[in-house]
């Protein structure tokens, strides 16, 4: 009976791999297709090269600002590390905003039509202001940044702060938990998940952020490198600064995902797992 | 009202009283509780049963001190209930776990709140996952676990504080019948064995009587304490005592106690 059930699991295991090999397959066959039809366009003169360059141009412009020239290193590094300390500043803010104002019932109730208003308003509109009042350089940039990462953890903080299941807080008031313990061992945790979805949210908008930064100072990072390479109609060398954005982005939403999984274990059949044999380890080697 | 006066003999024993208890809400239009006068001994394992709005749970929250009631006095151990205290454990419909913690995790709960818990908590709260049939479980998280599992844990956690009175607002009241009947006899054993006095909070006739030594009546609009009755079956009890003729009898009691207010 083992035996049989072990043979099938393996038959089971082989059968949804070749499947799945399949599907990948299939992707890359119709990614190549439309790549070369593509191809086929530019050199056939179907489509105007100027702004759709070739394919082919394109990976050539990957190798040169990459490893000929190796220009995009300098504004590549500009961007991610703006990003990043961007990214962790505004978040920061905004998750200790949303639970100063969610523990505080006077001061939300102060706060919430400015919230609503600011909410409505589309932040990087204010950009150009916070560089007439920054200057340009660092500062206004990561000014930037910050702003438009700010909302989403903010938002998403104080609404895990606010949502907290009452009869988990009405078993608390029974063991006659101080509110400091009812901070740390309920509301905080329990905010963890929505907290971490407002993070996701912020890293994506950091990215875009520092982009129409770029755009507007023009002196580094891969927002202005784009803006030349347009003005100078390479545009294959435009694309490939924008596919690399794309590499970024997806890195980013991986990333979190990896993090949201290492944070949030509860959430994940895999992270209960992990963690149910981990604490069983700690508990029986001390 | 009876029944205190009934029990005045016997006031050393009695571990929860109540006098003239009342509760209203919405400042004074509803009337969840009136008049509520009770003796609860020690030890005893008393069932409150009534329709929804009888104030069956609004008794059992004033007794804990999470509300406070309109008028009327609530004493525990001879002393009056002002807020939570550590001599009452409570229990909820819900299992109300912390989805972060193990098994092991939340049935320490109570006594991390009360400081950090030393080795000997860490193995009572073994032990009581053992009482509840969970040894296996100690490192599972609630989402890994069964809704009766989730109970189970529960109630391990309502022992974990050694409070010597155990509050359970319908604890099982969300799980299948047969989960149901199955907790129900392993907490009447459990009760037994570590010697608490239990107040019981259900709208099924059938379980109040097979638990309690007492079942308190309720009837709504105001919600009221209609009748007490002694429930005098033998223990250790089996299912099976749910067939005979005594018991039927007392379902009747309470059923037509029920139908006549």
């Amino acid at each position: 009976m083992a035996v049989q059930d072990a043979t099938s699991e393996v038959l089971v295991d082989t059968l949804e791999r070749s499947l799945r090999n399949r599907r990948i397959a299939k992707h890359v066959g119709i990614f190549l297709t439309l790549t070369l039809l593509w191809e086929l366009g530019s050199r056939m003169g179907w489509l105007d090269p100027l702004f759709y360059p070739r394919p082919s141009n394109i990976i050539r412009s990957f190798w040169l600002i990459y490893f000929q020239n190796a220009n995009v290193w300098f504004h590549l590094y500009s961007t991610i590390s703006l990003v990043i300390i961007g990214w962790v500043l505004g978040s920061m803010l905004g998750i200790g905003l949303g639970a100063l104002v969610g523990f505080n019932t006077v001061i939300r109730r102060f706060l919430k039509p400015y919230v609503i208003v600011l909410e409505a308003t589309p932040r990087i509109a204010v950009a150009p202001l916070l560089i007439a009042a920054l200057g340009f350089g660092v500062n206004s940039k990561l000014a930037i940044i910050m702003l438009v990462c700010f909302f989403a953890p903010f938002i998403n903080t104080l609404s895990g702060v606010i949502n907290v299941n009452e009869e988990r807080l009405e078993l608390f008031r029974s063991m006659r938990a101080s509110k400091t313990q009812i901070l740390r061992k309920l509301v905080l945790p329990d905010a963890i998940p929505v907290i971490m979805a407002g993070e996701r949210l912020a890293l994506t908008a950091a990215l875009s952020g520092a982009l129409v930064a770029e755009f507007i100072q023009r002196d580094k990072g891969i927002g202005s490198l784009i803006l030349v390479y347009t003005r100078n109609l390479n545009m294959a060398s435009a694309f490939a600064c924008i596919f690399t954005l794309t590499i970024i982005g997806f890195l980013i939403f991986k990333g979190m995902e990896k993090l949201d999984h290492y944070i949030a274990y509860w959430k994940y059949e895999g992270g209960r797992e992990r963690m149910s044999s981990k604490r069983k380890r700690t508990m029986v080697e001390p | 009202m009876v029944k205190h006066e009934q029990s005045m003999a016997a006031a050393g024993d009695v571990v929860v009283s109540g006098l003239n208890v009342g509760k209203t809400f919405a400042a004074g239009t509803v009337v969840a509780l009136e008049n509520a006068n009770f003796d609860i001994k020690r030890g005893s394992f008393v069932s409150l049963v009534g329709p929804s709005g009888c104030g069956k749970s609004t008794l059992l929250r004033l007794v804990s001190g999470l509300i406070e009631p309109t008028s009327g006095e609530i004493e525990v151990h001879g002393t009056p209930v002002n807020g939570p205290r550590a001599d009452i454990s409570m229990m909820f419909q819900k299992a109300t776990l912390l989805d972060w913690r193990t098994s092991l995790e939340n049935v320490l709960l109570p006594t991390e709140i009360n400081g950090t818990p030393s080795k000997a908590d860490k193995n009572r709260a073994l032990d009581l996952l053992k009482l509840v049939g969970l040894e296996d479980f100690a490192f599972s998280f609630p989402a890994q676990l069964s809704g009766g599992m989730q109970q189970r844990v529960a109630l391990a956690r309502l022992l974990q504080t050694g409070a010597d009175i155990l509050l359970l607002d319908e604890p099982f009241g969300a799980l299948d019948e047969f989960t149901r009947e199955h907790l129900n006899t392993e907490l009447m054993r459990i009760v037994a064995e570590v010697r608490a006095t239990a107040i019981f909070v259900t709208h099924n006739i059938t379980e109040a009587i097979f638990l309690a030594d007492q079942v308190v009546v309720m009837t709504s609009r105001p919600g009221r304490m209609a009748k007490i009755i002694n429930v005098d079956l033998e223990r250790p009890r089996p299912l099976s005592i749910q067939t005979s003729v005594e018991f039927n009898k007392l379902v009747e009691d309470v059923r037509e106690t029920l139908g006549a207010v």
